[in-house]
């Protein structure tokens, strides 16, 4: 936490680049190690070959057909996926305890995945039936992130509302309102996979614990665009996230417009966090786990916090598909019961490290 | 009673921050009531007066961060309610009395706040060149890295005069606005701190006085604050009960009929200290 480089400048963010530039070769090498492994193990020179045969500049080699469209089909988009999914879920962590000024939320503890999957699963559910065809109907193939974004909008605003009073957020209304807020929500969500005819939408492991099995290139456009828009657009904020540690009158006091950032902020991550819900189903912990190992690496500047969730959020994310597929063989682990496994424990850490320097209750 | 704010100058100087029929109104409750001052530059301004007499309602409306229900604040003539938020952060800043953090960011993050308005994504030279000097004017430049949350609450304090004194930085060198005029708020800055710490943050704020700085801060210890101040403001339920330069002409009776104590001055060898002993 500072300590490390004896010395350095005033927020010298001189060696960021050394930390982005480690991050992002473990996220490579968990990529390919993630495109190498599983049923069909593939080694790094042939999907090299494939990537090349891919964009053209060999040509197709006919003998290895069936290969060839595993790994576009089904490996490469489920590996894209995972990285992308856990990029935006690490960023929203990192956005959300911006916000919320507080480091324990995230979009699956405040309720915001949640909500994302009542408003998916009611179009997947419903979808079939005359009524909810005839409203999805004019939204076309926008309507299931569409109803994610309402469903998970709804659900931030709420517990917003109800953990914040005069600009400071009091933590434990905050937890018992994400819990509230996630069991409604999650009971919805049960309900309707239980009337479910479509055996996806059945799926309630999906809704509840995410999978990365049904990923395709239609999922990965989608969560790869909103993901690189509301990145950018996160980026900019991150001067008056700073100011905002300080809560909102002296972020004032420093020339930004706190309302205003909280508002947009909270529409741009739920943007994000609807698609890959829509498209994974509910992720827990991992942008919890990922923005904290970041802030005890290194310092909780958002200047740094925010591209490097995301590399980070997409290593972990990657890492944890290659372990549900690699456990349990041929079967899959729902990819919620790893990352609980991993982050519940710090979410506990967190909140007993808090209470022993009595810093819990408020935050602000 | 020194009643002195109603005396018009016409024509004279426009410098400072000045009230003008500043009334506020919150659920129906009259917080201020037509209050008109003028604070000059170059003074350590205090605002005094008992718990709920509004002197934080002023504070807030004088910084631009809550409006007046009626009348109107001026920097320099000028009114700030026309003013965007960040050009005024540049010349106007404010420290606080109980700023919290949660996160783990170094001392040197924290004084570089300060900074933001100026700047735009990256810091130049010559912002990390004023954290510097801000640390090392409030003493506190050996724990540039040390996490903000590891320092006690009078180094934290002083972190944040730190800020405020980054934020609106003024010396030779400086690019651009140089000679501006620059506005610095302190509320309730020693609260909580012990007497070290109370009298070295008064102590870099006097040093601070220039032609052109205008420094007003809310103080609860009367005695320091007649010891250390130049103008005086008392609040008493949303009016101005008195304005004046010379704490001498203060009368026991009204600081009596104000804080709701007995009060008299302490006498040493027959001679008056003009410090004030209180007792209910």
């Amino acid at each position: 936490m500072g300590g490390d480089h004896a010395g350095r400048m005033p927020v010298a963010r001189r060696s960021d680049t050394f930390v982005y530039l480690t991050l992002a070769l473990v996220l490579l090498a968990a990529l390919v190690a993630s495109a190498c492994l599983g049923a069909f193990t593939f080694t790094p020179a042939r999907i090299a070959s494939y990537l090349a045969q891919g964009a053209g500049w060999t040509p197709m080699r006919e003998a290895d057909t069936l290969g060839r469209s595993v790994f576009f089909q089904l490996r490469l988009p489920r590996v894209l996926l995972a990285a992308l999914s856990g990029a935006v879920l690490g960023v929203s962590g990192t956005l959300m305890q911006g916000l919320f000024r507080n480091p324990i939320v995230e979009p699956g503890l405040a309720g915001t995945s949640a909500g994302a999957a009542l408003g998916a699963a009611l179009i997947f559910v419903l979808g079939g039936s005359t009524g909810a065809l005839a409203f999805s109907a004019p939204l076309g193939v926008f309507a299931v992130p569409v109803l994610a974004f309402a469903g998970a909008f709804a659900a931030t605003i709420l517990v917003y509302r109800i953990s914040s009073s005069f600009g400071k957020v009091n933590v434990f209304t905050l937890l018992l309102a994400g819990i509230a807020v996630n069991a409604v929500c999650g009971a919805g969500t049960g309900f309707l996979s239980y009337v479910a005819r479509d055996p996806q939408a059945r799926n309630i492991v999906f809704w509840s614990l995410g999978t990365f099995t049904t990923a395709d290139w239609r999922g990965v456009a989608l969560v790869g665009v909103c993901f690189a828009a509301c990145f950018a657009i996160s980026i900019g904020y991150a001067k008056p996230l700073n100011a905002l540690m300080l809560g909102e009158d002296e972020a004032a006091y420093l020339g930004s417009d706190p309302r205003r950032l909280i508002a947009r902020l909270l529409v741009v991550n739920t943007i994000m966090v609807a698609a890959t819900t829509a498209m994974v189903g509910v992720i827990a912990f991992v942008g919890l786990v990922v923005p904290h190992a970041l802030r005890m690496m290194r310092s909780s500047s958002y200047a740094f916090l925010l591209p490097a969730s995301a590399l980070l959020g997409a290593t972990m994310m990657v890492v944890v598909d290659i372990v549900a597929r690699e456990v349990i063989p041929p079967a899959e682990l729902p990819i919620g019961i790893i990352t609980a496994v991993i982050g519940a424990p710090v979410f506990l850490w967190i909140l007993l490290r808090d209470q022993r320097s009595g810093s819990s209750g408020y935050y602000g | 009673m020194v009643e002195r704010h109603g005396v018009e100058r016409p024509g004279t100087e426009k410098r400072g921050v000045e009230l003008r029929d500043v009334s506020f109104r919150a659920g129906g409750a009259l917080i201020l009531d037509r209050v008109s001052v003028r604070f000059e530059p170059g003074k350590l301004n205090v605002i005094l007066g008992p718990n709920g007499a509004g002197k934080s309602t002023l504070l807030r409306i004088a910084t631009g961060l809550a409006h007046a229900t009626s009348g109107d604040v001026r920097y320099d003539g000028e009114p700030i309610a026309g003013l965007a938020s960040e050009p005024l952060a540049r010349r106007r800043a404010v420290l606080s009395q109980h700023v919290e953090l949660a996160f783990a960011l170094p001392e040197a993050d924290v004084v570089l706040m300060g900074r933001y308005p100026h700047y735009g994504r990256v810091p130049t030279g010559y912002d990390l060149e004023i954290v510097n000097r801000a640390l090392e004017l409030v003493g506190m430049e050996d724990k540039r890295d040390q996490p903000y949350p590891t320092l006690s609450g009078g180094e934290q304090q002083k972190v944040h005069l730190a800020r405020v004194l980054a934020q609106i930085w003024s010396d030779a060198s400086a690019p651009g606005s140089a000679q501006a005029q620059r506005f610095l708020f302190l509320d309730e800055p020693t609260s909580g701190l012990d007497v070290h710490y109370q009298l070295h943050i008064l102590k870099v704020v006097r040093g601070l006085l220039s032609p052109g700085c205008t420094v007003i801060a809310v103080l609860h210890d009367l005695n320091m604050a007649f010891e250390y101040g130049d103008h005086f403001v008392l609040l008493e339920r949303g009016t101005v009960a008195v304005n004046t330069s010379d704490p001498r002409a203060i009368p026991a009776e009204v600081l009596e009929r104000v804080f709701r104590v007995r009060a008299r001055h302490l006498q040493t060898q027959g001679e008056d200290t003009g410090l004030w002993r209180f007792e209910l």
